[in-house]
C-alpha cells in the first residue's frame, strides 16, 4: 500500500517538477554561498599581503619616526568566516569581516562599513537559508493542500475510505510520504554542500540540519492542521498561502518595523561627534590637561611628563586617545542599545518560528548581529593591545629598523561561542507539538463521519 | 451600451465580493496594516530627519566654534554629511535602512557612508519592512487574485457563463466587466488610503509643498493606481482561460510568487553572481596602488614631488621652499588631493558600473515582471533608490573636495613658510566654507533614470488589452 501510494505520488507531474525545481534552485543557492566563500577567503588573503606589503613600504618611508610611522601603518583583524556560513550568510553581507585599523583613535575607525551595492542587500541573498525558509514551505503547501480534499471533490474519497480500514492511517501515510521525499532532498542538498564547501561534519553542521528538519516538519504541521479541518482545496489552498505570507513576509516585517522604531539609534551620530571635538578640541588647549587625563588613564607611562616641544608624538596620541576616552559613555550607550535590540528580537522570535529558524541558522552560521557586535568587541581589544605595545616605542622614539614587522601578521578572531540547544530546538518543537495534536483530534474525531 | 453592460457585471461582482466575509476580514486587516505602515513610516521618517537635522547643526557649530588655527588642521577636523528622507520616504522605505546615514567627510580621504540601518540590526531586518508601498506592491496583487481567481472561473463550474453568453453579453464586455468590478473592490480600499496618504503627506510638511514633490506623489498615486488595474485584468484574464477556479487559483498564486518573490531575488543575485565585485581591501588597495604609482606626496624623494619642487624653485628664481612668496606645503597638499581624489573617482567610477552591471539584471526582467518596475519606480520617485543613494555620495564627496581644496588655498595664501610666524588663520575664514546641504534629484531626471520601468508599466497594458482583445475572440464558454 505504501509503495503504491509512494508511486502515486512521486510519478505526478507537479511533483516532479517541484522537486527539480527546489532541487535547481537548492543546487545554485549553494554555488552563490561558494561564490561567497572563496570572496571572503580572498579578502582574507589579500588583507595578509596587503598588510605586509604596506607596513613593508611605510617602514621604509618613515624610517625616522616611530610616531609619524604609526599614524599610517594599519592592522588588520579579520572575524572568521566558517564554511557554513555560506549556508546562512545573514548579514555578513553588510558588516565588514576585515577591520583594520591604525592605532588612532578607534572609535572613528571603528563603524566603517563595508563596499556594498544596495540593490543586492535590499533583494538580498540567494542562500540555502532563503530556499529553506521560503520555497520549501511553498512546496510543502503546493504537496498536501489538497490531500484530502482533491479526493473529495474528484469523487474518489469515498472508494478510499471503503477499501482502507483506516483512513486516518492513510492520511497519515500519504503525509510521511511528503515529509520522507522533502527530507531527503533536504538531506542531498545538505550533503552536497558539505562537499562543495568543505564544511565538517560537526556538530554545528548537524545542528543546522536538525533545525532544518524541524522548520520542515513545522510546515508539515501547519498543513497537517488545516488539511484536518476538512475544507475544500480552495479554502485550504488560500489559507495556507496566507499563513506562508504571515510568517514570511508579514510578521517578521512588521516586528522588525516595531524594533528599529522602539530602539533608534541616535547614540552613533552623537558618538562619532562627540569623538571628533574630543580629540580636535585638544590642540587648542593647555598640553597639561591632556596629558594628565592620560596619564589618569594609563599611569604605567607617567614618567614621560609633559612634553616641552611645540609638537611631539606623546602628546598627539595622548590626543588622540582622548577621542575615544570621552567617547567611551556614547560608545557604550551604542552597544548596549545594539544588545537592547538583538535581545529583544531574539525573544519576540521564539513565537514566530520562521523568525526564530533564521536567526538560529544563522547564529549557528556566525552571521548576525550577535557575532558582529562580539567581532566589535574584539577589534576593540586588538586595537587596544596594539597601542599598549607601541606606545612606549613612540614615546621613547625606538628605531623603526629595529622593530620586528613581520611579526605583525593579520590576526583573526574565530567566534566559538556555543549555540544553545534548548533555546534553539524547543520554540520549534513546542510549535509542531500545538499543530500536530489538534489536528490530530479533529481527524479522530472526523473518522466516523468520513 | 456595451459599456452599461460592463458595469452591470462589474456592480454585481463588487456586490457579491462584499457578501463573502473572508474578503470583509482580509480587507478590514489589510486597512489596519496600512495604518501601521504609514504611522511606522512616519516615526521613522520624523526620527531620521530630526537626528539628522540636530546633528548637521550640531556639527556646523562645532565646525565655526573652532578658535583661529591652522587650515589644515580644520580641514582634518571636517565636516559631516547627514543623509536626511524625502517626504515620500513615509510610504516607501526602498533601500533606506542599507544607506549609510553620515560621512564624515575630512582631507586626503574618502570616508564610506557608515551607520547604515541593516549594520545595527539581526537578520530580521532581511525579511523586509512593512510601508505603504509593500502593501500596495505585494499585498493588495494578492488581494486581487483572491477576489478574482473565480470571477469567470466559477461561472464557468456553475454553468451560468453560459446563461451569461446567451444573454447576448459577449466576452469583452464580460471580461472588461469583471475587471472593473475587481477594481472597484480595491478602490474601497485604495481611495481612502490615497486619500490619507496626501494628508499625512500635507502635514509632514506643514501644507507647504514644493512643485517638484507634489508632481512625484502624484505619479506615485498614479502609477500604482495603474499597477493594480493591471492585475485585476490579470487575475481575470487567468481565470478566464482556466477550466476550473482551482486551476485559476493555483495559477495566480503562482505568478503572484514569481513576480513578488522569486524573480526579484533570483534575477538580483543571478547579476551579482556573473559581475563580481571587488573587495574593500582591494579596491583600497588598488587605489593606494594608483597614487603611489602617480607619486607619493609623503615620500621627501619622490620624483613627482621632487619635479614640481624644482620647477617652483625655478619659476620664483629662488634657492629653497621656504623663500617662496606662498605655503609650499599648502601647495603641494592641494596637488596631491588632486590626484589622489581623481584616481579614487576613476576607481569609484569602475565600482559602480559592475554595481549598475549587477542591477541591468533585474532592470531589464523588469519588463518581464511589472512588480519589479513598479517597485523601481516608487523608489526612484521616494529617492530611497540605488541612484539617489549615489548622487548622495557623490555630492558628499564634491563638497569635501571644495572643502579640502578650501582650506589648502587659505593656507597657500595665509600661511608662512617661516616657522617663526605661529601658523594659523583667523577663524572668520571658517564660515567661508558652506554648510553641506544636498537636494534630491528632481522628477525629471528621476523619470528619465527610471523609463524603462514607466516603458514596461505601459506596455502591460497595451499587453493586457491584446490580451484581452485575444481571448475574447478564442474563448468558449464551456
Amino acid at each position: 500500500m505504501l509503495a503504491l501510494v509512494f508511486k502515486n505520488f512521486i510519478r505526478s507531474k507537479g511533483t516532479k517538477v517541484g522537486l527539480w525545481f527546489l532541487l535547481i534552485i537548492g543546487f545554485i543557492s549553494l554555488l552563490i554561498g561558494q561564490q561567497f566563500q572563496q570572496k571572503q577567503n580572498k579578502n582574507i588573503t589579500e588583507a595578509a599581503v596587503y598588510q605586509k606589503e604596506h607596513i613593508v613600504r611605510n617602514a621604509s618611508f618613515h624610517k625616522d619616526e616611530m610616531g609619524l610611522l604609526l599614524y599610517y601603518v594599519k592592522f588588520s583583524l579579520v572575524n572568521k568566516t566558517f564554511p557554513l556560513n555560506s549556508l546562512a550568510i545573514g548579514q555578513r553581507d553588510v558588516n565588514p569581516s576585515v577591520q583594520s585599523v591604525t592605532i588612532r583613535g578607534l572609535e572613528g575607525q571603528k563603524y566603517d562599513s563595508e563596499l556594498n551595492n544596495p540593490s543586492n542587500l535590499l533583494l538580498g541573498n540567494l542562500d540555502f537559508s532563503f530556499v529553506l525558509l521560503y520555497l520549501f514551505p511553498l512546496l510543502i503547501v503546493a504537496f498536501t493542500y489538497n490531500i484530502v480534499s482533491e479526493e473529495k471533490e474528484s469523487g474518489t474519497w469515498k472508494i478510499v475510505a471503503t477499501q482502507s480500514n483506516n483512513t486516518f492511517f492513510y492520511i497519515l501515510k500519504l503525509f510521511c510520504i511528503r515529509i520522507l521525499s522533502l527530507i531527503v532532498l533536504l538531506t542531498i542538498i545538505l550533503f552536497m554542500a558539505a562537499l562543495l564547501l568543505d564544511i565538517p561534519f560537526k556538530s554545528s553542521l548537524l545542528t543546522f540540519y536538525i533545525i532544518s528538519i524541524l522548520y520542515i516538519l513545522f510546515w508539515f504541521a501547519v498543513c497537517f492542521f488545516i488539511v484536518s479541518l476538512q475544507k475544500d482545496s480552495n479554502f485550504n489552498a488560500v489559507i495556507l498561502l496566507t499563513i506562508w505570507l504571515f510568517l514570511i513576509i508579514i510578521l517578521p516585517a512588521a516586528i522588525n518595523t516595531y524594533i528599529v522604531n522602539k530602539y533608534p539609534v541616535p547614540e552613533a551620530l552623537e558618538l562619532t561627534l562627540k569623538q571628533r571635538n574630543a580629540y580636535h578640541e585638544k590642540w587648542d588647549m593647555d598640553k597639561k590637561t591632556t596629558m594628565d587625563k592620560f596619564y589618569r588613564h594609563y599611569p604605567q607611562f607617567k614618567n614621560y611628563g609633559i612634553p616641552a616641544q611645540e609638537f611631539s608624538w606623546l602628546w598627539y596620541y595622548a590626543m588622540q586617545q582622548m577621542g575615544d576616552d570621552e567617547s567611551a559613555k556614547q560608545s557604550e550607550e551604542l552597544q548596549e542599545k545594539l544588545k537592547q535590540r538583538n535581545q529583544a528580537s531574539q525573544t519576540i522570535a521564539q513565537f514566530i518560528p520562521t523568525l526564530h529558524t533564521q536567526i538560529q541558522l544563522n547564529e549557528i552560521a556566525k552571521s548576525d548581529l550577535e557575532n558582529q557586535l562580539l567581532f566589535m568587541q574584539k577589534t576593540k581589544a586588538f586595537h587596544e593591545k596594539l597601542r599598549l605595545y607601541f606606545y612606549p616605542k613612540i614615546f621613547d622614539n625606538a628605531a623603526v629598523a629595529k622593530e620586528n614587522w613581520s611579526k605583525f601578521k593579520v590576526e583573526t578572531f574565530e567566534d566559538n561561542s556555543q549555540t544553545n540547544l534548548a533555546k534553539s530546538l524547543l520554540p520549534l518543537l513546542f510549535f509542531n507539538l500545538l499543530l500536530i495534536v489538534p489536528g490530530w483530534m479533529n481527524f479522530r474525531k472526523n473518522q466516523a463521519v468520513m | 451600451m456595451s459599456l452599461h453592460l460592463a458595469i452591470l457585471i462589474a456592480k454585481h461582482l463588487k456586490n457579491s465580493a462584499f457578501k463573502n466575509k473572508a474578503v470583509f476580514i482580509i480587507t478590514l486587516f489589510i486597512s489596519l496594516l496600512l495604518v501601521y505602515a504609514v504611522l511606522s513610516g512616519w516615526e521613522n521618517y520624523t526620527n531620521q530627519n530630526q537626528t539628522s537635522e540636530k546633528y548637521q547643526h550640531e556639527s556646523r557649530e562645532d565646525w565655526l566654534k573652532n578658535p583661529d588655527k591652522n587650515p589644515h588642521r580644520m580641514a582634518h577636523y571636517g565636516n559631516f554629511a547627514f543623509r536626511k528622507s524625502t517626504s515620500l520616504s513615509v510610504f516607501e522605505f526602498g533601500m533606506e535602512p542599507f544607506f549609510g546615514n553620515a560621512i564624515f567627510l575630512e582631507a586626503h580621504k574618502q570616508n564610506t557612508a557608515n551607520f547604515s540601518e541593516a549594520g545595527f540590526s539581526n537578520s530580521m531586518l532581511r525579511f523586509g519592512e512593512i510601508s505603504t508601498a509593500m502593501v500596495f506592491q505585494i499585498l493588495l496583487p494578492l488581494l486581487i487574485f483572491f477576489l478574482g481567481f473565480n470571477s469567470v472561473a466559477a461561472e464557468r463550474e456553475n454553468g451560468t457563463l453560459k446563461l451569461i453568453s446567451s444573454q447576448g453579453i459577449n466576452w469583452k464586455q464580460l471580461l472588461a466587466g469583471k475587471t472593473l468590478g475587481i477594481a472597484s473592490v480595491i478602490m474601497i480600499l485604495f481611495l481612502p488610503a490615497v486619500l490619507v496618504l496626501v494628508f499625512i503627506w500635507l502635514l509632514l510638511q506643514n501644507f507647504s509643498i514644493s512643485f517638484d514633490e507634489t508632481l512625484k506623489m502624484i505619479l506615485f498615486v498614479g502609477f500604482h493606481f495603474i499597477y493594480l488595474l493591471l492585475f485585476c485584468a490579470i487575475a481575470v484574464l487567468v481565470s478566464a482561460s482556466c477550466k476550473t477556479s482551482k486551476k485559476a487559483l493555483i495559477s495566480l498564486i503562482g505568478i503572484w510568487l514569481v513576480f513578488t518573490i522569486i524573480l526579484p531575488r533570483t534575477t538580483q543575485a543571478i547579476g551579482a553572481y556573473i559581475y563580481e565585485a571587488p573587495s574593500k581591501i582591494q579596491f583600497n588597495s588598488d587605489i593606494e596602488k594608483d597614487i603611489l604609482k602617480q607619486g607619493d606626496s609623503h615620500n621627501p624623494n619622490d620624483s613627482h614631488y621632487k619635479a614640481i619642487k624644482d620647477s617652483l624653485l625655478l619659476v620664483y628664481k629662488v634657492d629653497s621652499v621656504q623663500k617662496l612668496p606662498f605655503n609650499y606645503s599648502g601647495f603641494i597638499m592641494t596637488e596631491g588631493e588632486k590626484i589622489s581624489s581623481k584616481i579614487y573617482n576613476k576607481h569609484l567610477e569602475n565600482l559602480l558600473h559592475i554595481y549598475e552591471k549587477q542591477n541591468r539584471f533585474s532592470r531589464a526582467v523588469s519588463f518581464l515582471n511589472p512588480y519589479i518596475a513598479m517597485k523601481n519606480l516608487s523608489m526612484a520617485l521616494s529617492n530611497t533608490d540605488y541612484d539617489s543613494y549615489i548622487d548622495f555620495q557623490k555630492k558628499a564627496e564634491s563638497y569635501r573636495y571644495d572643502m579640502a581644496q578650501k582650506m589648502n588655498a587659505l593656507q597657500i595664501k595665509y600661511i608662512s613658510n617661516q616657522k617663526d610666524k605661529p601658523a594659523v588663520i583667523d577663524k572668520n575664514h571658517w564660515a567661508e566654507v558652506q554648510e553641506f546641504h544636498y537636494e534630491p534629484k528632481g522628477v525629471l531626471s528621476v523619470l528619465k533614470n527610471e523609463i524603462a520601468s514607466v516603458i514596461s508599466l505601459f506596455s502591460w497594458i497595451i499587453l493586457l488589452f491584446i490580451l484581452i482583445r485575444l481571448a475574447s475572440k478564442n474563448l468558449k464558454a464551456i
